[in-house]
């Protein structure tokens, strides 16, 4: 079993991870020669499958395995992983790959890379009063000079500190760094039974509004849900629940956020967003019985709705670091499934999608 | 006449600040050492595995120092204080870089210490703020003579010397939950590693399998030895410390771009860290741990309190003064070691705690408004109140069906 990648698009790579880890904090990494799955199911709370090409964030990509498309299944810890990242950015060359230490398997990632200021490092004691090094610098090469022939210059000569050249031509090295990941590798059989969640044809697919200004708005509404159940005393039952805010979206481009509770009932709606248009060759109905074709009819009164968990929500909506652009696809009173599309900085035509099922509540 | 006096600056008071902040982070309490050239704080932390000492050049330092002593403290004048009310006299009424121009800035402060017969046994401080206002605290303080570490410099054979900012820059690349660093060489490839690791050993049982997950991330750092100035160690030598005393170390380092400088012997022996800025000296003894602890991390089955590596205590010295009153006497005899002491004595092993990685500041948003901040700030893509457990509502969740059967 082998595994050896170098790594690219590191700040996708990185963001990924983290919207990944705000929900659970293992994931499984399935792998194989086309494909990079990662799959996050927490107890509670959404699910997420995302699966990537692995040319979005490998390159010069190795794997071997003896299943079938050199398959091969990790559990990993996704803080231990993006911490190791955050070491990866900014540098200068990065590779990941399956080891072993003592024993233990690891993801070993070895991390070429540099201090950041290190070219203007001033080697003197409380040096760094001074101006940037490039004025130093100069003054540092020229200052020989001054020292033989009396200069008109002398006098400056003594504001610059002189630096012997040895010391100003030590230059910053290049560090490496492994950062060891633990894993474990899961037998075949034993995420084999691991599906992906089917549900039916949705009633609304409509593109969310600006992924930030959707959290603020939700954590908004999630906190003020929190402050009234602290402070009605009446409701010392209901406190230790988490608050659930309603979500509605119509074929007409219009998306609400809505909160009810005792005290309060607030409603944010967004409007003239995109419905997008449906591929007729990748449904299994007709277009004209797909379900939204029947809510599209019904026009713009004709809301899909579920209902889901504020913090919850909010950790979904964590994803939004990825500038993706998002398609909600409501099932309504039933389910609501998030495609959030990895944007692509190079011309590759590979689609990446992460998709999340969010956990929602009856009534 | 007071036994001292002496004024510091504003930018006098921010690096006073930070020393003070610095040592509360190994110990509670700071003892305070006053001659005629030179202030000294020193510090030892409770496991003893840990000291501190920052002096401060009477006439670079200071904008105003007078050590007047009298007929009980000639030479010198020690006490020791409670580092926390300390703080909070020099600590800035605002916080971050708005201080600077802010107008509760301290501008300076005067500080009296006096103490003798028929009188009061105070440090006063005065503080004066940009916007005006004055303001007079008055500690209390024990007489107690300071506890120094001993470090023998010719023992110390090995050691190495790096920019500060770029050691600061390498902790950077280490993760939480880590408590050991491990300094070693390697000859042939002409680099200094710097390893972290964790002796914690996982609960084993029926999650064995969920507990290697747990474990913190392991990181090493490969330094090519031409970035070092003056680099002397014995080859493939393993000195480990505590990476929380490196992290308040290095953290503190920051006050200056200079160099910070090493020397250690041999494991379970001490290490010195030194550094500089303007007027101040900051040294550090920090008690490595013993060879045989760190060898059983390579063992397959490390013992269940391993955990807990051993690091014998600093071997101290005291000065005694031939006019120390009689408290003084009774702090010394309480001291923990004989001022007299010239030989090691066989290291006692206390168990050398290692508190827990502070967890990272909880996410939250920036402001309550509505309004959208910046894109960039990437804590606004935490989720609200993280970390709290979601409870189970009342409400019935809807499942996902991982089947393949259709579901209309």
């Amino acid at each position: 079993m082998r595994f050896r990648t170098d790594l690219k698009n590191i700040r996708t790579f990185s963001k990924l991870t983290a919207a990944l880890n705000s929900l659970e904090r293992i994931a499984w990494l399935r792998l194989d020669d086309d494909t990079v799955r990662f799959t996050v199911i927490p107890d509670t709370g959404s699910q997420v499958w995302a699966s990537l090409s692995a040319e979005l964030i490998f390159d010069n990509y190795h794997l071997q395995s003896a299943e079938a498309n050199n398959t091969i299944n990790l559990e990993l810890p996704l803080g231990p992983l993006q911490r190791a990242l955050k070491s990866a950015s900014g540098s200068n060359q990065a590779n990941l790959r399956l080891t072993k230490r003592d024993g233990v398997p690891m993801l070993s990632m070895t991390i070429h890379t540099m201090t950041k200021d290190g070219a203007q490092d001033t080697r003197s004691g409380g040096g760094g009063q001074f101006g940037g090094g490039g004025g130093r610098g100069h003054a540092r090469v020229s200052g020989h000079g001054y020292d033989e022939d009396l200069d008109p210059f002398d006098d400056a000569a003594e504001l610059f500190p002189q630096e012997s050249l040895e010391l100003t031509m030590k230059r910053e090295r290049e560090k490496v760094i492994t950062q060891d990941i633990p894993v474990r590798v899961l037998h075949p059989d034993s995420v084999e039974l691991i599906m992906q969640p089917k549900v039916r044809e949705p009633d609304v697919y409509i593109q969310l509004p600006p992924l930030l200004q959707l959290k603020a708005i939700s954590d908004r509404f999630t906190k003020l849900a929190l402050t009234t159940a602290t402070t009605g005393g009446t409701r010392a039952a209901g406190a230790s629940q988490n608050p659930k805010l309603e979500l509605s979206a119509n074929m007409h481009g219009s998306l609400r956020l809505r909160l009810v509770t005792e005290t309060l009932d607030i409603t944010s709606v967004w409007d003239k967003l995109e419905n997008p248009e449906l591929d007729p060759a990748q449904l299994i109905v007709p277009m004209n019985e797909h379900p939204s074709t029947i809510f599209k009819d019904a026009g713009a009164n004709k809301w899909a709705t579920v209902r889901v968990d504020g913090k919850d929500w909010s950790r979904v909506l964590s994803v939004g670091r990825l500038e993706g652009r998002v398609i909600a696809c409501f099932t309504d009173e039933h389910a609501l499934i998030l495609y959030v599309y990895v944007p692509h900085f190079d011309d590759s035509s590979s689609e990446d999608v992460v998709t999340y099922y969010v956990t929602s509540y009856s009534t | 006449m007071a036994i001292l006096n002496f004024t510091l600056s504003e930018e006098g008071v921010a690096v006073f600040h930070d020393s003070l902040s610095c040592m509360f982070k190994f110990s509670d309490d700071v003892c305070l050492e006053a001659r005629k050239d030179k202030l000294t704080l020193t510090t030892l932390n409770s496991s003893k595995s840990a000291y501190i000492c920052f002096s401060f050049s009477a006439p670079r330092f200071f904008s105003r120092y007078q050590f007047e002593g009298n007929a009980q403290y000639r030479e010198r004048f020690f006490c020791q204080l409670y580092n926390k009310s300390l703080l909070s006299v020099f600590r800035t009424r605002q916080g971050g870089d708005q201080a600077r121009d802010g107008s509760a800035t301290i501008e300076r402060c005067d500080v009296t210490i006096d103490d003798g017969p028929g009188k009061k046994s105070r440090l006063v401080a005065k503080i004066a703020c940009r916007n005006g206002i004055t303001a007079s605290h008055s500690l209390s303080f024990e007489i107690k003579a300071p506890t120094h570490a001993k470090f023998d410099k010719t023992e110390a054979q090995n050691r190495w010397t790096i920019s500060s900012r770029t050691l600061r820059q390498l902790m950077d690349h280490f993760g939480p939950g880590i408590e050991l660093l491990d300094i070693n060489t390697d000859d042939e490839t002409r680099v200094v590693n710097f390893t972290c690791f964790t002796e914690k050993v996982q609960k084993r049982g029926a999650n064995a399998n969920e507990a290697v997950l747990k474990k913190p991330l392991h990181t090493n750092i490969a330094v090519e030895m031409d970035e070092f100035d003056d680099v002397q160690v014995e080859d493939k030598l393993h000195i480990i410390i505590s990476v929380k005393d490196f992290r308040a170390i290095l953290q503190h380092a920051q006050i200056t771009s200079g160099e910070l400088a090493t020397w250690y012997s041999n494991p379970a022996r001490p290490m010195k860290l030194s550094y500089g800025g303007d007027g101040i000296l900051c040294e550090f003894v920090l008690m490595t741990v013993g060879e045989k602890d760190a060898m059983s991390q390579k063992h397959k089955n490390p013992r269940p309190n391993a955990a807990k590596a051993a690091r014998p205590e600093l071997d101290s010295v005291s000065h005694r003064d031939s006019s120390v009153t009689n408290e003084t006497r009774q702090a010394q005899a309480s001291a923990p070691k004989p001022p007299q002491q010239k030989t090691p004595i066989r290291p006692r092993q206390p168990q050398f705690e290692i508190r827990p990685q502070p967890m990272p500041p909880p996410a939250s948003m920036r402001s309550d408004s509505l309004f959208v901040g910046q894109a960039d700030d990437d804590q606004l893509w935490e989720p609200v109140n993280p970390g709290e457990d979601e409870d189970e509502g009342d409400n019935a969740r809807l499942e996902w069906r991982a089947t393949d059967e259709p579901v209309m």
